[in-house]
């Protein structure tokens, strides 16, 4: 059954394929973007949720 | 430097959704414990149509998933999103009129589910009225926070902004093509694609519902919240950014997971079982970097409870990412499938990741926002253990349960029949491990009380602050210089950004189901496989109608045990071809009942009579509800022709002009029904115009297409 549907669904090892391909295009161009960058910038980045503390009206203390 | 401004970030946005959320993950959590309950006392069912089982299980996912996580990842969206741009939301006028219209949508989902409108699409059971108003909420938060990113003071994007975009593009188009349906009346319609097709659009939905809404935004959440409250930076910036690419890319691919065994083809259940297992790598990937973001600060996860919450909540989220490309396996889905593991694994993921994550944020945000400190830590510290222990209690014994149940289905004797040949027995031996379960989510739910004393109890304490000052220099205008590489420019640029995800998850997503829409043409077509009759349509209604899809499934895989179990006469499994004309697919994700997709013909009409009435009058000890309300009310066939027509519009091939006849057809057939049970000694005033002759009709008609002779090529 399932091969009659292959063979009449037409070639589907281009699907295989291209998901393979795609995925590792993927991954290795986010690889070798991510690790291009460079230190300063990766810290920046890092730090972002730690600098944006506005100006407390009283001052609180936080609960931890 | 540039100048500062001043402005302010909006807290009030974020304390609505913060509230939303704990009020209705109490609703969602406590029609979860009815529902356990009632698998253990059937008779908490009331015998009421609107609080049956099959009723309120879809009511308790929604709530858990759109309601409680939905307005939780609002509350920590609106709240980080500001703060990472530095700037107020877009417009206070759209975060308003998309939290109402979110209220509004809930409230909708809360009226229409028990009154048994639903597309029976499991997690977009709303009908289309709700669905396009859910696109509309959506659409209003997607420009609020689009808008929020162009008018930003920093130039950069945190990668918890990416995993908001990525949900927000993703969600639209599963969302879109999940609910492709002709509408019959206001809250009645049927989807456009059917069967396997049908099966696989949803699932793809189903599956990536789990993906984009309940994972992906509450990665964004934890790679802000979690650094915010360990007060360091997350462990690798690097690694967060590969996280976030090549989970999107991979989550697209593993829907058909769900489908293992089934009818789907092979090609497609096999691309999803690869793409699952692959799935661990970018998944542990991102767990490990959450909880190496607290190296360095582990002393503090003793005595601070949100740190508690936060690493139990990553580690379920590893737990459940793990198990659930064991899962995809399919020599172990083949025991894990419709059984209590199933729902153990996503309780994991929903009460441990989703729950956890929440019920941290909570404790961190709410004492910010109101300028105060929590009001007891200890009892937080209760919460988070008394939680803890909720969510084993729950999960072990529904692994015991699945692990059982599924043994004593495959059990044959030396014999060489089934060990265990009532299905009855293999769910009687379960009561006590949903009993457990049930324990498990009332200490659950205790724990959420006590959150809910402490808060209430920190608010009343502090000060609200609706507008938080704060101060950031403008954006500078950034010059592109030569030399510098596409991510940087993708980075600036969100619009580009929102393009890159989304041809990401196209790519997945079609090159997985334009296939499957070609497949239309090559499913084996069964000559005998015929379009229902009016009469078996509307019973067919009925079965979507009462949520029987909860407990039953209609696909019988291609086991020996399952063959002998529910076609003992031709010991055939379910074929891809009968299914053409199914609109919706009702193949179902659970056995709490036995399969029904051929119980045609298995039993007499007086026998389903006398169990819809009854269950236990038939099958003794039977955790079905009853449903009095069939055998009493009149059967509505006033869109019989309506609906006729739009199924031929989608492609049923009832002939033109047939709708005008259909609801003679309808009577007659009743009548014929009727006699019969009339014949078997059933009385009733007005026996032929009652909702349960409807239902028959539709249950003598399972399966029974294919029988005699199973059609060549199968």
């Amino acid at each position: 059954m399932f091969k009659y549907i292959l063979e009449s669904a037409g070639d589907i090892n281009w699907m295989a394929i291209f998901a393979l391909l795609t995925f590792f295009t993927v991954f290795g161009v986010s690889l070798y973007v991510i690790f291009r960058r460079d230190k300063d910038f990766i810290d920046h980045m890092a730090n972002l949720p730690l600098e944006e503390e506005a100006p407390q009206p009283n001052g609180r203390a936080a609960v931890n | 430097m540039a100048k500062l401004e001043q402005f302010s970030y909006d807290n009030a946005i974020v304390r609505k959704f913060a509230y939303a959320s704990i009020v209705f993950g109490v609703i969602g959590m406590l029609v979860g414990l009815i529902a356990a309950l009632q698998l253990i006392f059937p008779s908490l069912n009331m015998d009421l149509p609107y609080t049956t089982y099959g009723r309120i299980r879809p009511l308790h996912t929604n709530a858990a998933i759109f309601a409680f996580v939905g307005n939780g990842i609002f509350m920590g969206v609106y709240y980080s999103l500001q703060r990472l741009l530095k700037a107020r939301m877009f417009s206070d006028l759209l975060s308003n009129i998309h939290f109402w219209g979110w209220q509004a949508i809930i409230l909708a989902a809360a009226i229409t589910l028990p009154l048994g409108i639903t597309s029976a699409h499991e997690y977009a059971e709303l009908e289309w009225p709700i669905d396009i108003a859910i696109a509309l909420v959506w659409v209003v938060f997607g420009i609020n926070m689009f808008g929020t990113i162009l008018k930003r003071r920093e130039n950069h994007l945190y990668v918890a902004i990416w995993f908001y975009i990525a949900t927000w593009v993703t969600v639209t188009v599963l969302h879109i093509f999940n609910n492709l349906e002709l509408p019959v009346g206001m809250w009645k319609s049927y989807p456009v694609f059917a069967g396997v097709q049908d099966a696989l659009v949803q699932w793809w939905y189903g599956h990536n519902a789990v993906a984009f809404f309940l994972t992906t935004p509450y990665l964004g959440l934890m790679y802000y919240f979690l650094p915010k409250a360990a007060n360091r930076p997350v462990f690798s910036y690097r690694l967060s950014i590969i996280h976030f690419w090549a989970l999107i890319f991979i989550y697209i691919w593993a829907g058909p997971h769900h489908l293992l065994y089934t009818s789907l083809p092979d090609w497609a259940q096999s691309l999803g079982t690869v793409f699952s297992i692959m799935l661990i790598a970018p998944s542990w990937g991102g767990m490990l970097n959450g909880l190496l973001t607290l190296r360095g600060a582990w002393d503090r996860v003793r005595t601070d409870p949100i740190l508690k919450f936060m690493v139990v909540a990553v580690t379920a989220y590893g737990m459940a990412t793990f198990e659930g490309p064991m899962l995809s396996i399919k020599s172990i889905n083949a025991i894990s499938h419709y059984t209590d593991w199933t729902i153990g694994h996503v309780h994991i993921g929903t009460l441990g990741w989703n729950g956890f994550l929440t019920f941290g944020i909570l404790y961190w945000l709410l004492p910010r926002i109101f300028d105060t400190k929590l009001y007891s830590v200890k009892l937080a510290n209760s919460h988070f253990w008394i939680g803890t222990l909720g969510i084993l209690f729950y999960a072990i014994p529904l692994y015991w349960a699945g692990w059982t149940q599924s043994l004593m289905w495959k059990q044959f004797t030396p014999d060489g029949f089934l060990a265990y040949p009532n299905f009855l027995e293999t769910v009687t031996q379960l009561i006590p491990m949903y009993a457990m379960r049930a324990l498990g989510g009332s200490l659950y739910l205790i724990g959420v009380f006590m959150m809910v004393y402490n808060l209430y109890k920190t608010v009343r304490t502090g000060n609200f602050i609706a507008n938080e000052p704060a101060e950031a220099p403008a954006r500078e205008v950034y010059v592109a210089h030569k030399g510098e590489y596409w991510h940087k420019w993708l980075e600036r640029k969100p619009i580009q950004m929102l393009l890159a995800s989304t041809v990401l998850i196209l790519i997945g997503g079609l090159v997985e189901i334009f296939p499957m829409m070609l497949v239309d043409d090559n499913v084996p077509k069964i000559e005998s496989v015929q379009p229902y009759t009016p009469l078996e349509l509307a019973g067919r209604d009925l079965y979507i109608r009462e949520g029987c899809l909860g407990c039953h499934s209609q696909m019988i895989r291609p086991f020996r045990s399952e063959v002998v179990r529910y076609d003992p006469n031709d010991m055939q499994y379910s074929l891809s071809g009968e299914f053409i004309y199914d609109r919706p697919f009702l193949w179902g994700s659970k056995r709490t009942g036995p399969d029904l997709h051929r119980v045609g013909g298995k039993y007499n009409n007086s026998w389903h009579y006398n169990h819809m009435y009854d269950p236990t009058s038939m099958s003794p000890g039977s955790l079905m509800p009853p449903y009095p309300w069939l055998i009493s009310d009149d059967l509505n066939a006033s869109q019989i022709a309506k609906k006729i027509s739009v199924l031929r519009t989608l492609g049923t091939p009832y002939p033109e002009g047939y709708e005008e006849i259909a609801l003679e057809d309808l009577e007659k057939q009743a009548k014929i029904v009727a006699d019969q049970l009339r014949a078997e000694g059933v009385e009733g005033e007005n026996l032929e115009q009652k909702e349960i002759i409807a239902l028959i009709a539709y249950l003598q008609r399972l399966g029974t297409d294919i029988q005699p002779v199973p059609q060549a090529g199968n």
